[in-house]
C-alpha cells in the first residue's frame, strides 16, 4: 500500500456516500472523521466514523454548507485531507480554495477546474473552443438586452437553465415560444433562490435524448484515463433513477469516440481527480452537456465493471500520486445496473414520503452491492434529498443483470416509510427498458409505469393483516366453531 | 363482526370467520379459504392461503400494519369502527388547505382575518425542488396559518384554516 501524506480524512457529507467513503478509508488504513448536524446523530455514517464532530445551522442543510465550521472541524479532527462527497459543497470553488488555504488536501480537482466546469456557460464555451460538440444555445450575459430574441432564434423546443445550476433545479422545457417569457421569469426566480444567481441560458432541447456520461480520472502529472461510459437515461425531471454500464445504445466505435471526447475535454481542462463528462446522445450525434467535478452518485456501476475503487483513486490523485494504471489496463467486465431506492411515491407524482424505518433487510448475493446510509429506527424526513440506498448489481450480461436487480429490489424489505421499490421493479421488467429503448423522456411518455400496482395481491395482504390484527382475530375466535361453520354455510 | 382496513385512502371491509382448520376471510368480492398464519418471530411469519405458503415480513405500528410479501410492500391501517366515524364528521365542518406533499413554506401571501375567494393563492410551498402555490379551496376568512415561512411540514398537514364568511 502506498504511503499517504495524511492519516485522517474528514468527510464533509452524510448518508450513503459518507458510509461509502469510510469503507475505502478503512481499506486504506486511514482514520475517518465526519461532520454531522444533530438530526443525523444516530445515522450509520456517524457511528462508523472514527471521529464525529457536530456542526450546526439554521437548517440541517445549512450546517453541511457552512465552510468555516467544516474547516474548523477538520483541524479539530487533525485531518490532513477532506473528501466532499457529492452535492453540498463538493462543487463549490470557494470551499475548495478555503480548504487548500487551510493547509488541507482537497480530495477533488483543482479549484480552477471546479470554477471552469461549475459555470455552465464558461464550460460550454471552453468545450466548443476545444473542438468538441455542444448543443445550439443562447447565453443571457452575452447581451442581456437581446436575450429573449436570441433565445427565440435558437428555436423550440428549448430548455431554460440557470447558469449557476445543477441537479435539475430551476430548469424548464419550453415547447411553445409564447410561454418563453413566463418560463424565463420563473426559472430566474428559482435560480436566484437556489444559487443566489439569477443568470440564465437557453439551449435547444434535444427530444428523446439518451443521457450518457464518461467517468474520467486524472493525476497531477497530466495523465487522464476514462473508465468507460454510464447510461442514465431513466430519469424523471432530470433526476436519475436507473444507471448502467455499458450503455446498450452505443456501438463499440461510438463508445470509443465518446470516451475519447471525454478524455480530450478533461485533458484540455488539465483535470486532476475523478470527474464525469456528461453528454446527450440522439442516436447519431452526442453533445457535451456538463462536467461534474466530483464523485457521482452512480459511480458504483463503474467500480463493478472495472474493479477500480474510485474513492481510493481520488485519494491517491489528491495526494499527488501517479495513476497506477494505463488506459489499456482498464477493461469492462460484464454489466452493472444501479437503482436508486428513494423515499418517494411515484404514483403521487414522485412526492417525497416520510416515516420511520421500522424494518430493514437488504438482499444479499454474488454481484449484489448495497450502498446505504440508513438504519432501522431512523426517521426519514424531507430535510435532505430522498435517496435512501443504492442497489447495484453485476452480472455477465445486461438481461441477467436486469433480472437480478429486479429480484434484489423485490427481496428488499423496508417497512415504515413508503419507497419507490415497486416502481423500480416494474421499470427493470419493462419491455422498453429491457430492449434498451429508453430516453430521458421515457417516463413522461409512459406514465403508467409510475401508476402503482395497488390492486395486485390485495386479498393476500388483507388476509395477512386480518390475521395479524388482534381485534379482528379475537372477534373471529369468539364465535364458537360450530356457529362459525353454520354462519358461513348459510351465506 | 365486520372490520375494515384502509390502504392508500380506500376502505376494505372484511369479515374473518373461524373454521375447523383455520380461518376464512369474507371480502366484498368473495371468500378466501383456508387461511392460517404462523409466527417465526422478529416480524417474520408464513401466511398459508388456499394451500400456498407465503413468507411474510411485518411490523405492527399502532393501528398500522406494514407488510412485505410477494415482493411488494404495503401499509394497511386498521380502522376502528367508532373512531373512523368521528374523524369523518370532524373534517366536514372545517374549511382548510392541506399539504398535498411534504415540503417547506417558502412564502405566505395572506394574513389572518383576510377574506379570500376560492382559488386565491394562500402560500407558496417548495417540495422536490419545485414551488407550488396552495390556493383557497373555497371562499372564506383566514382563521389560522399553521406554519411560518421556512418551516417544514408533512403530507396532509393542515396549512391554512378558513372560516366561512358571515359565521
Amino acid at each position: 500500500m502506498k504511503q499517504l501524506p495524511f492519516d485522517t480524512v474528514l468527510i464533509a457529507n452524510r448518508g450513503e456516500i459518507a458510509v461509502r467513503i469510510i469503507k475505502t478509508l478503512r481499506k486504506l488504513g486511514l482514520r475517518s472523521a465526519i461532520v454531522y448536524h444533530e438530526v443525523d446523530a444516530g445515522t450509520l455514517a456517524v457511528s462508523m466514523a472514527d471521529i464525529a464532530i457536530a456542526i450546526s445551522g439554521r437548517t440541517p442543510i445549512a450546517a453541511y454548507l457552512d465552510i468555516a465550521q467544516i474547516i474548523a472541524a477538520t483541524h479539530k479532527a487533525r485531518a490532513g485531507a477532506l473528501h466532499p462527497g457529492y452535492g453540498f459543497l463538493s462543487e463549490n470553488v470557494e470551499f475548495a480554495r478555503e480548504v487548500m488555504k487551510a493547509g488541507i488536501t482537497f480530495v477533488g480537482p483543482a479549484p480552477e477546474s471546479i470554477a471552469l466546469m461549475g459555470d455552465k456557460i464558461r464550460a460550454r464555451n471552453f468545450v466548443q473552443r476545444n473542438g468538441f460538440p455542444v448543443v445550439p444555445s443562447a447565453v443571457e450575459e452575452d447581451d442581456p438586452g437581446t436575450f429573449l430574441s436570441r433565445a427565440r432564434a435558437v428555436g423550440a423546443p428549448l430548455l431554460v437553465k440557470p447558469s449557476a445550476g445543477g441537479g435539475g433545479k430551476g430548469m424548464r422545457i419550453v415547447r411553445d415560444l409564447d410561454s418563453l417569457e413566463d418560463a424565463i421569469a420563473q426559472a430566474r426566480s428559482e435560480a436566484q433562490r437556489y444559487f443566489g444567481d439569477g443568470r440564465l441560458y437557453v439551449e435547444r432541447y434535444v427530444e428523446r435524448p439518451r443521457h450518457l456520461e464518461v467517468q474520467v480520472l486524472g493525476d497531477t502529472f497530466g495523465h487522464v484515463v476514462h473508465l468507460f461510459e454510464r447510461e442514465c437515461s431513466v430519469q424523471r425531471r432530470f433526476q436519475k433513477i436507473i444507471e448502467e454500464t455499458p450503455s446498450p445504445s452505443l456501438s463499440s466505435e461510438m463508445r470509443q469516440r465518446l470516451c475519447n471526447a471525454a478524455v480530450g475535454i478533461a485533458r484540455a481542462a488539465d483535470y486532476r481527480n475523478a470527474g464525469t463528462v456528461e453528454f446527450i446522445f440522439d442516436g447519431v450525434d452526442f453533445y457535451f452537456l456538463e462536467m461534474n467535478t466530483r464523485l457521482q452518485v452512480e459511480h458504483a456501476v463503474t467500480e463493478m465493471i472495472t474493479g477500480i475503487d474510485l474513492v481510493a483513486e481520488q485519494i491517491y490523485a489528491a495526494a499527488g500520486f501517479r495513476l497506477g494504471f494505463a488506459q489499456s489496463d482498464i477493461v469492462q467486465k460484464g454489466h452493472a445496473i444501479e437503482v436508486r431506492l428513494c423515499a418517494e411515491a411515484p404514483e403521487r407524482g414522485y412526492a417525497p414520503t416520510t416515516g420511520r424505518i421500522l424494518m430493514l433487510d437488504y438482499p444479499e448475493g454474488d454481484g449484489v452491492r448495497i450502498d446505504s446510509g440508513i438504519l432501522e429506527g431512523q426517521r426519514v424526513t424531507t430535510a435532505f434529498d430522498p435517496l435512501l440506498a443504492k442497489i447495484i448489481v453485476h452480472s455477465p450480461t445486461r438481461i441477467e443483470t436486469a433480472q437480478k436487480a429486479c429480484r434484489a429490489i423485490r427481496e428488499l424489505v423496508l417497512l415504515g416509510c413508503e419507497t419507490n421499490a415497486s416502481f423500480l421493479a416494474r421499470m427493470l421488467a419493462d419491455d422498453g427498458f429491457l430492449r434498451g429503448q429508453v430516453h430521458t423522456g421515457y417516463l413522461d411518455e409512459n406514465p403508467s409505469l409510475a401508476e402503482g400496482d395497488s390492486g395486485s395481491a390485495l386479498p393476500a395482504f388483507l388476509a395477512a393483516a386480518a390475521l395479524l390484527t388482534r381485534p379482528v382475530r379475537d372477534s373471529a375466535d369468539a364465535v364458537p366453531e360450530l356457529h362459525a361453520a353454520l354462519g358461513s354455510w348459510r351465506n | 363482526m365486520k372490520h375494515c382496513f384502509e390502504i392508500d385512502g380506500i376502505d376494505y371491509p372484511l369479515w374473518l370467520v373461524r373454521c375447523k382448520d383455520g380461518y376464512r376471510l369474507r371480502l366484498d368480492n368473495g371468500v378466501i379459504a383456508l387461511l392460517s398464519f404462523s409466527h417465526q418471530g422478529e416480524g417474520r411469519g408464513t401466511l398459508t392461503i388456499a394451500g400456498e405458503r407465503e413468507p411474510v415480513r411485518f411490523v405492527i405500528d399502532g393501528e398500522t400494519i406494514h407488510l412485505h410479501m410477494r415482493g411488494l410492500t404495503r401499509s394497511l391501517r386498521y380502522r376502528d369502527p367508532m373512531r373512523a366515524l368521528a374523524s369523518a364528521s370532524r373534517e366536514a365542518n372545517h374549511l382548510m388547505a392541506r399539504a398535498p406533499i411534504p415540503g417547506i413554506v417558502v412564502s405566505i401571501t395572506i394574513s389572518p382575518e383576510q377574506s379570500v375567494s376560492a382559488g386565491t393563492p394562500l402560500m407558496t410551498i417548495e417540495s422536490m425542488k419545485l414551488e407550488t402555490t396552495i390556493r383557497a379551496p373555497r371562499d372564506g376568512v383566514v382563521s389560522r396559518i399553521h406554519f411560518k415561512e421556512g418551516e417544514s411540514f408533512e403530507r396532509d398537514a393542515l396549512l391554512v384554516s378558513l372560516l366561512e364568511e358571515g359565521i
